[in-house]
């Protein structure tokens, strides 16, 4: 029988071809997926994934931060439930307790955030390019709120989640208990939603009012404060005035514990939300009053102009 | 004559490739390679028809400042220059086609879709590359241009790919992964003009492209603009105050002066040849010049204005002088360095426009 002859391979290894350009002939995802991909770049900007490790040491500490108090409550609960003593720490361990703790943490990772979704494109430049795109002014808008709202959330709501499965686990029936506690991981969930669009939308609309990231941060940080210690600062001052528990409206971390205490009532001796008493619906309403106002600015901001 | 496409709506003829979501005339819009039309055989139905830009009375007003006023054009898929002084009204109409801004009256049809209502259809087969820099200076040209791809619709993986690809394309394969902060001024451009074509549009609006970059970089940038056109196959808008780019680069021309269109034409319809070739010798001028009059073919000698150098400038009536040329150079042994047509300037059709404006104006007043 006769071998087949070995045929010599017609193009060599490690020939270079120049494919030239090829055109496009696959999917467009057009609007839809235009704002996805907005969102999902805006988040990893802010966490700095893909940029210097410098621009990761921010985000990075905070969630660092956020998880202490966590660990340690879960721990609490871990120690003294197993000693059958817990009734002393129940307020320490409680969802309002966390909030409370990290209230100051989502601050300051908002302040961080928020800058770099919206300052850099202005500062850089970017916005012709964005708004030359499948999308529009609004729809620039919604995802930057999507993005920083979903990214605030990873402060709140998620840490928040994973002590709600600590709580449970730690019971002595825990599967029952994660059936019997389910509703409280939804007030969670929404509790850490509504603080994290209000937080979001006002950390946005204070950067689009200028081009400076720096300048951004000290506003939102200082602002924060400044707000928060004149509205306690009056509403002790005149207490004596039933009216002046309206100056508490501008203290968001008496507004986010009065509205935690409605979903969870484990908020004690707290003199603010005592003295601003206000209903949980109302709070709801003006936790989404301030997100409208913030989000309407916001939207202003980028109005068709000139430079864009 | 220009090839009419006549292809599947989902699919690709002739290299062009079309979508469900492409509005059904539009083969017939395109052409073959984005050639310019003939213009001296199509009737100005089949124009209308064949047009990548067409608007009607645009107008748009900033108070009243008239950044535009009654544009009406008709422009073939080509490789157009956008001429104008600054302030002319390119950077305005530029973004008003793209849809950024809202007219004031009238209306635009870019590929096929209206700018008013279909805003986003539009930007999602055109490209745009601003004049300014528009670059996030922290971030890899990979990631950005595979940004921008997805921000034109194209799903993740294949932006992707597309990103690399389109920056192969540009001459910025090897750089694709560096920071953009540590680029030059010219790869930068390039950036910029990876960005505005990675998701393959029909058309691609370039303002200033060559604006600050160095005599090369601003070479490069014109033969890849010409590459854009001339092998991609997209029809290029091609903004510039620098008569001579647009001049090397297009062959359709727009001339704008104070929001109003002056002049819209093909270049080959502007009759910048004047029938003269500009013959350059290594040898003596004066018997070349007898025998070409020999041979019946009117010649004289010039100076080169800019060179300094003697020339020829010889009478072409047809394509046959080319070859009585050749024959006389062989006949005398002469080397011919250099043969070029002469033609009148885009700067001469651009003062004229100009000119003829400012006494029309004068005229009215």
């Amino acid at each position: 029988m006769q071998a087949n002859p070995v045929q010599e391979p017609t193009a060599r290894y490690g020939e270079v071809f120049d494919r030239g350009y090829a055109h496009y002939e696959g999917q467009r995802r057009g609007r839809r997926g235009a704002i996805t991909s907005l969102i999902g770049y805006s988040m990893k900007r802010a966490m700095g994934i893909r940029k210097s490790w410098t621009a990761k040491v921010m985000p990075f500490i905070l969630y660092v931060a956020a998880t202490i108090p966590l660990i340690v409550m879960i721990g609490v609960l871990a120690v003294f439930r197993s000693m059958g003593d817990l009734a002393e720490f129940g307020s320490f361990v409680s969802y309002s307790a966390y909030y409370g703790a990290i209230f100051s943490m989502v601050g300051l990772f908002v302040a961080i955030c928020a800058p770099e979704m919206i300052c850099v494109d202005r500062h850089e430049r970017t916005l012709p390019l964005y708004f030359s795109r499948a999308i529009n002014r609004g729809d620039y808008v919604l995802a930057k709120i999507v993005a920083m709202t979903l990214l605030a959330m990873t402060m709140t709501a998620l840490p928040a989640a994973l002590l709600w499965l600590g709580r449970q686990l730690t019971e002595p029936k825990a599967r029952q208990a994660m059936v019997d506690n389910f509703p409280d991981l939804i007030r969670v969930l929404i509790l850490g939603l509504l603080t994290s669009l209000m937080f979001g939308t006002i950390g946005l609309m204070i950067s689009s009012l200028t081009n400076r990231k720096g300048v951004a941060i000290a506003i939102i940080l200082i602002g924060f404060m400044v707000v928060t210690g004149i509205s306690q600062g009056l509403s002790i001052t005149l207490d004596e005035y039933s009216w002046s528990r309206w100056f508490l409206l501008g203290d968001l971390n008496t507004l986010v514990t009065s509205l935690s205490n409605h979903f969870f009532h484990d908020v004690n001796n707290n003199q603010f939300v005592e003295h601003l008493n206000l209903g949980r619906t109302e709070c709801i309403l003006v936790i989404l009053g301030y997100a409208l106002v913030a989000s309407l600015i916001l939207r202003w901001r980028y109005a068709p102009r000139d430079d864009v | 004559m220009s090839t009419e496409v006549t292809g599947s709506r989902n699919g690709c003829t002739d290299g062009r490739c079309y979508t469900a979501d492409m509005p059904q005339n539009w083969g017939e819009r395109m052409q073959d390679s984005g050639r310019i039309t003939d213009m001296s055989d199509a009737t100005s139905a089949s124009t209308a028809r064949n047009a990548v830009i067409e608007t009607q009375n645009f107008t748009k007003r900033y108070g009243n400042f008239t950044a535009l006023d009654k544009v009406n054009l008709s422009i073939p898929p080509s490789s157009v220059g956008l001429l104008g002084a600054n302030g002319a009204g390119k950077s305005t109409l530029i973004r008003s086609l793209l849809g950024i801004i809202k007219p004031t009256s009238g209306s635009a049809n870019v590929v096929g879709f209206d700018t008013k209502s279909q805003g986003i259809k539009v930007r999602e087969h055109v490209g745009y590359m601003p004049e300014a820099d528009a670059l996030p200076m922290g971030t890899t040209a990979a990631d950005f241009v595979g940004h921008m791809a997805e921000m034109s619709g194209l799903p993740p993986r294949q932006a992707r790919q597309r990103a690399a690809d389109v920056l192969q394309q540009v001459g910025l394969g090897e750089e694709r992964y560096r920071l953009i902060n540590g680029f030059s001024t010219g790869m930068r451009q390039r950036v910029k003009l990876a960005q505005a074509i990675v998701h393959d549009p029909k058309l691609v609006f370039l303002d200033e492209p060559t604006a600050g970059m160095d005599p090369q970089g601003r070479d490069d940038m014109l033969e890849l603009v010409q590459r854009i056109h001339k092998k991609m196959g997209i029809s290029v808008v091609f903004s510039s105050h620098i008569l001579e780019d647009i001049e090397l680069v297009c062959d359709y021309v727009v001339i704008l002066d104070h929001g109003r269109v002056l002049a819209s034409q093909s270049l080959e319809q502007t009759d910048l040849n004047l029938g003269e070739v500009v013959v350059q010798l290594d040898g003596d001028y004066e018997p070349f010049q007898r025998a070409l009059e020999g041979h019946g073919v009117s010649a004289s000698q010039q100076e080169d204005p800019t060179t300094g150098q003697n020339t020829l400038i010889v009478d072409v009536h047809d394509e046959r002088m080319y070859d009585v040329i050749r024959d006389v150079a062989v006949e005398q042994h002469v080397v011919i360095r250099k043969l070029r047509s002469r033609s009148r300037s885009l700067e001469d059709l651009y003062l004229g426009s100009v000119y003829a404006s400012g006494q029309e104006v004068e005229h009215a007043s």
